[in-house]
């Protein structure tokens, strides 16, 4: 997934009114990049049935 | 006795000596205070040394022995605090700028605990920017060096506390551990580092923390003195929701019993898929060396661990959040590494954070079940040991790995499970590698069973090759 750097820009300002460059906008990448990689791991994942109260299945 | 016999020994050492009168705390102090003085030119360990405070508190503690009031083994053993740990009336910083001048007015509830036993405090320890990294290299206060080797971090966050306890100025330091901050100084300094079960030790006092995973944990020179250590921290605090009102056992009443029988697990994933070569050697000689004590080998298999990198997400809209008034602000106070690492955060969505809670189920329930059919594992603490201070990636199996900053994570990849999990964990000292820096092994027990882990570990502690190594700046070494 790629975010456009004006989005990000618009973004960040929108959340705590901080201006980024293009450059520091690149520093933040590799922090954004990890969350989509370890999102994209995670769509073969079933989560559906995941609640507190689950049984195991635990083998004999 | 001479100072420099004095700063060698441990905790279990010196306290009969105290309580018998033959140590004084006052010159015990002293000792300490002068090592820290004459190292932190090298190591730029501490933010703030407590010359006079602990001196005040040796005498009290002193003439409490005195007058016979002798509280237990912590009497009289200077103590290094983390400086991200509320001290009443002395700065606490957290690593930061932001908070340089922060004066809380009231104690973390270990200070607390710990003070009440009769510990000394000498000062405030160095650590990575508001904890948020392994490297202890700090933007404001400098980096933290390592003992073993001046130009090597010394691991962190809580490398301040590594640092001393392994170079013999503090006899145990504690440290706050959310990814491994505890058990990384440990391992990169060559001392024994605990991070106990969730919920064993009241965080109250802890700063500018997260909700999920963070642990106070002591980091000694041997193992008997981290149970002495967490005998004193454990318990339930009624101030502190997320402790848990599980009866404390006498930890040291378990260091003497026998392995033979107990079942040691293996990860046959993960843990040793990403490792430098001498790391893993040291480590497959621990699990030969506990195979010879009687502990029975059996891999166990953790296919949800692929997904442990999902714990990030949580992570990072925990750390916005967390940071979010001071980010507003002080921009302009924080350093670039936690800054660009903590914007991010705002990105996560809800059902993206929701998902990442119910992953970290999964994985809870997994070593749920693998502990049901081992009594413990042992896996390498970190895949390397001490990178150089100045080093942004490592190379292992031909990719690079960025080790500090934005998108971080190789050296706490061992570690910062256990926090998603909550299980007690132990790193010890396992040997050295061919420049004479240190590695560590790691066990992981089940929940609130310290008391095995304490078993296991002193029982290797025995064997190891680390046992008689000291850093050369050490004083005696």
């Amino acid at each position: 997934m790629s975010i456009l750097n004006e989005t990000l820009k618009a973004m960040i300002h929108d959340y705590n009114g901080l201006e980024l460059s293009d450059e520091e906008l690149e520093l933040v990448r590799p922090e954004l990049e990890s969350y989509f990689a370890e999102l994209k791991k995670l769509d073969d994942l079933d989560l559906s049935d995941v609640f507190s109260g689950r049984l195991m299945q635990l083998p004999d | 006795m001479p100072n420099v016999d004095l700063l060698r020994m441990t905790i279990s050492e010196l306290a009969p000596m105290i309580q018998n009168k033959e140590v004084s705390p006052v010159e015990l102090t002293e000792a300490a205070l002068a090592e820290a003085d004459r190292l932190q030119p090298m190591l730029n360990s501490f933010i703030t040394i407590l010359h006079d405070r602990a001196m005040d508190q040796a005498r009290e503690s002193e003439a409490a022995i005195a007058r016979g009031d002798y509280r237990g083994p912590l009497h009289g053993i200077p103590m290094g605090l983390k400086d991200n740990l509320a001290t009443a009336g002395i700065t606490t910083t957290v690593g930061s700028k932001v908070l340089a001048n922060h004066v809380p007015d009231e104690d973390a509830e270990v200070i607390i605990r710990c003070r009440d036993s009769g510990a000394i405090f000498i000062g405030k320890e160095n650590l990575e920017e508001f904890a948020a990294g392994a490297t202890s290299n700090n933007p404001h206060y400098g980096a933290v060096h390592n003992p073993w080797g001046l130009d090597h971090i010394p691991g962190g966050s809580s490398g301040g506390g590594g640092a001393n306890v392994a170079a013999g100025v503090t006899f145990a330091s504690l440290g706050t551990d959310l990814g491994g901050s505890v058990r990384l100084p440990g391992t990169f300094c060559g001392v024994v580092g605990l991070k106990q079960s969730y919920g064993r030790v009241s965080q109250r006092g802890l700063m500018v923390t997260s909700f999920n995973g963070d642990h106070i944990g002591p980091m000694t020179r041997s193992v008997a003195d981290s149970a002495l250590v967490l005998q004193v921290l454990a318990g339930n605090d009624p101030l502190d929701p997320s402790t848990v009102p599980v009866p404390v056992p006498d930890y040291s009443a378990f260091l003497g019993k026998s392995l033979k029988g107990l079942k040691m697990g293996v990860p046959s994933n993960h843990y040793f898929d990403l490792l430098d070569g001498e790391v893993e050697s040291a480590v497959r000689g621990s699990i030969a060396a506990l195979e010879e004590m009687g502990a029975e080998l059996q891999e166990v298999s953790l296919p949800m661990m692929e997904y442990i990198g999902a714990m990030r997400i949580s992570a990072m809209a925990d750390g916005v959040v967390t940071h979010e008034a001071m980010l507003k602000n002080h921009r302009e106070d924080y350093g670039p590494d936690v800054f660009y690492r903590t914007i991010p955060g705002q990105f996560v969505l809800g059902k993206d954070y929701s998902k990442s809670l119910r992953v970290q189920r999964m994985i809870q329930e997994e070593y749920a079940q693998v502990m049901q059919q081992v009594d413990f594992l042992i896996t390498p603490t970190a895949p390397v040991p001490a990178p150089r201070i100045d080093a942004q990636y490592i190379k292992m199996n031909g990719e690079d790995h960025r080790i500090r900053g934005p998108g971080s994570g190789l050296i706490s990849r061992n570690t910062s499970p256990m926090n998603a999990v909550g299980l007690p964990a132990i790193t010890v000292p396992c040997g050295v590698n061919e420049v004479g820096l240190p590695i560590g092994v790691q066990f992981i027990a089940g929940p609130f069973e310290e008391a095995l882990l304490f078993q296991v570990a002193a029982n290797y502690e025995q064997v190891s090759p680390s046992q008689g190594l000291r850093p050369a700046v050490a004083v005696g070494a």
